[in-house]
């Protein structure tokens, strides 16, 4: 029977995600829930930065992981698991924003942003992150889903383009303002 | 930032495109172009900044998240379709000519995880039955992945895992088993529950 030496056997939360990737692609629903573990909380917080908000998000994650059950067997790079779910999850994200506008052109799409926040409110949060959550709540839907896309998901403008279905020059000039709207918005702790 | 034109916003757009290209091609700006006007280092350092923001951000959301209870693994658990895993049938013999008795190849693999599991420092990863499983008695070759928890003696381990395995299929098995390959794939450490980032995330 199995020898045991003098390390004690250790869980499978112990295990590398390629390890991980290869059981669940064999039916390992335990090793499976390893990595939705693991990597849960990053896909959610990935979808609540391309959605705008978290109400979607625990649904995108849930569609992702179902949706990455039935593909890993055809996952060439087991190695690269966060990466492949990142690219799930922004597709999911896309597809319900895209059921939820379906009616809307997409100049609306791309609306005006609210008015920025008074230098007072600014100053208020405390962390980078929340100011850059702050300024980028200021940019329209489309401006902000572009700059996700590449910035936190770093898709090209070419696939950027595809996933949103519009012109790769539209995602360029998206991101061009977007850009240009955070610095404005977080000049003033430069 | 002070009030500009519609003229100057046109202007600096075209300067935050350029830049952008750059920056999306993995390259610097020259220093004649930066020191040529202020604006031009203020947009680039700005853009450079938020690059580096965007990679931590993620990160960040998830450490500024409350605890949550388990529901939502749950959710996903529940929803996915374990039967498309089964694979082939493995025939098991039976004294009845009525009784027609089978195995599925995911549960000869799950077998074989937790004999492997079982040997100290050690995960299973992928397995594979080579051969014609579906036919009584026909020779089969066992084919695993396997990542050693590092410092271990590969040999060793290596030996040990193809013992274990052996013996596990044999005990619970019609398989005629010729032949279990061990491949180490992967070197792990301990995972400390923090860091997520560890060497062995990348095996």
């Amino acid at each position: 029977m199995a020898v045991t030496g003098s390390i004690e056997r250790a869980p499978l939360d112990d295990a590398a995600d390629s390890i991980l990737a290869a059981r669940a692609a064999d039916g390992d629903l335990r090793a499976f829930e390893v990595l939705v573990r693991r990597h849960g909380p990053l896909m959610r917080a990935y979808a609540t930065r391309i959605l705008g908000s978290n109400s979607d998000s625990d649904d995108v994650v849930q569609e992702t992981f179902i949706t990455a059950w039935e593909q890993l067997p055809e996952l060439q790079d087991p190695a690269a698991m966060k990466a492949w779910l990142m690219r799930i999850t922004s597709r999911k994200a896309i597809d319900r924003i895209r059921a939820r506008k379906q009616d809307q052109p997409l100049g609306e799409w791309d609306a005006p942003a609210p008015e920025s926040e008074s230098p007072h409110q600014r100053a208020e949060a405390a962390s980078q992150r929340e100011r850059l959550t702050r300024a980028l709540a200021t940019l329209s839907e489309a401006q902000r889903q572009c700059w996700t896309l590449r910035e936190i998901g770093g898709h090209s403008y070419a696939e950027i383009a595809e996933e949103l279905d519009v012109p790769p020059s539209t995602v360029r000039g998206l991101l061009a303002r977007a850009r240009q709207r955070l610095m404005q918005e977080m000049e003033e702790w430069r | 930032m002070a009030m500009t034109s519609p003229h100057e916003d046109d202007a600096n757009q075209d300067l935050i495109e350029q830049l952008s290209d750059l920056i999306d091609r993995g390259e610097s700006p020259s220093d004649d172009f930066l020191n040529k006007a202020p604006e031009n280092r203020i947009a680039f350092n700005a853009l450079t900044r938020f690059r580096s923001m965007a990679q931590n951000i993620l990160d960040d959301d998830v450490s500024a998240e409350p605890d949550r209870d388990d529901s939502w693994v749950a959710g996903i658990l529940t929803n996915i379709h374990r039967e498309a895993r089964a694979g082939r049938s493995i025939p098991v013999s039976h004294s009845s000519p009525k009784a027609d008795l089978s195995l599925t190849e995911g549960a000869v693999r799950g077998l074989i995880r937790s004999a492997g599991d079982a040997v100290a420092g050690t995960f299973i990863g992928r397995c594979r039955l080579e051969g014609d499983v579906t036919t009584l008695g026909s020779p089969v070759t066992v084919n695993v992945e396997a990542s050693v928890f590092w410092g271990e003696r590969m040999p060793q381990t290596a030996q040990q895992l193809r013992d274990a395995i052996t013996t596990s299929l044999l005990h619970h098995t019609e398989l005629n088993i010729v032949a279990v390959n061990v491949t180490i794939t992967d070197v792990h450490l301990r995972r400390n529950p923090k860091d997520e980032g560890s060497p062995a995330q990348d095996g």
